[in-house]
């Protein structure tokens, strides 16, 4: 047997630490933009205020406006951080998060459709919550950590809304307000903005 | 890096630094723009392609060009070969860890 020089070990240990870094450079997407999700959660607030005022906690005219600035923020922001960190906005990992995340986002749009016809707006919070965190939970697994957590207290949340229907827009506002605004500053503390 | 008689026994095709970076990340993800490689692997144009198509060469990567939004788009893919020969290096390299910590219990 050969005995490896002190070189050799000391290579073989730093050539594993370069093939760990960059399997995992190549497998989680790291530019979520704690700032984008901070903005999301002050126009989540905006729409939970406007929801308010009109009386109608799930009221279509707010949220999905809301829902559709909120992403075009979000993924601005995204875009920025990504060109700043310079890594790839659209990575193999981010394409597999939309993917896991694009059923469950469906099957709620679906769900609210169904819920309108059937006369049960009240459902709406709920299940909205719900499968986003479905969605959040599933789709953390291709970032980071924070992110998860995020998604699971989102189901938790959904699960006090669809239970309790009278505290949907409280829900709402915990989740789609609260909880983007708290996970983002971790995200801009721990991860650089 | 000298090369000594341990490292001697290694598949010098991936030794190579950025080649081992490309079949690392690409093990890590089905299959990586030109672009998304040369962004993590922080490289330029030029030295990308040249090693990718050592890669290419040996059977290790596999190539496909197509076009998005009139632009080509080169993606690259690991083979099982590839898949095989960074297994391979990785035992290599583990084998080094532990016969360098068996000769250090010996003494």
């Amino acid at each position: 047997m050969t005995i490896p020089t002190q070189s050799d070990q000391q290579h073989a240990q730093e050539t594993l630490a370069f093939i760990r870094r960059t399997m995992e450079s190549a497998s989680t997407f790291t530019p979520v933009s704690g700032w984008g999700l901070v903005a999301c959660g002050a126009i989540g607030l905006v729409a939970a205020w406007l929801a308010w005022a009109a009386q109608i906690a799930a009221d279509l005219r707010v949220w999905i406006p809301a829902a559709a600035i909120s992403v075009v923020f979000a993924s601005v922001a995204n875009a920025q951080k990504a060109r700043r960190l310079e890594v790839p906005v659209w990575s193999g990992a981010f394409r597999r998060m939309v993917w896991v995340m694009t059923p469950p986002i469906l099957a709620g749009a679906l769900l609210t459709f169904a819920m309108l016809v059937n006369d049960a707006p009240h459902m709406l919070p709920g299940i909205w919550l719900t499968l986003y965190g479905a969605g959040v939970t599933a789709g953390a697994i291709f970032s980071v950590r924070a992110i998860r957590w995020m998604g699971v207290a989102f189901l938790a949340l959904g699960a006090l809304a669809l239970f309790t229907p009278g505290l949907g827009l409280i829900a709402l506002a915990m989740g789609f307000g609260g909880l983007h605004i708290i996970i983002g500053l971790d995200i801009v503390w721990r991860h650089g903005g | 890096m000298v090369a000594s008689a341990v490292t001697d026994g290694l598949d010098r095709l991936i030794h190579e630094r950025l080649r081992l970076g490309i079949v690392s990340a690409l093990a890590a993800g089905d299959s990586m723009s030109f672009h998304d490689l040369k962004q993590i692997l922080k490289t330029t144009d030029g030295n990308l392609s040249v090693h990718a198509r050592k890669l290419e060469e040996a059977g290790y990567i596999k190539v496909s060009k197509s076009f998005a939004d009139r632009k080509p788009r080169t993606a690259y893919q690991l083979t099982e070969n590839g898949r095989r020969a960074l297994k391979g290096y990785l035992d290599n390299m583990e084998t080094i860890l532990t016969e360098a910590r068996e000769a250090l219990e010996r003494k």
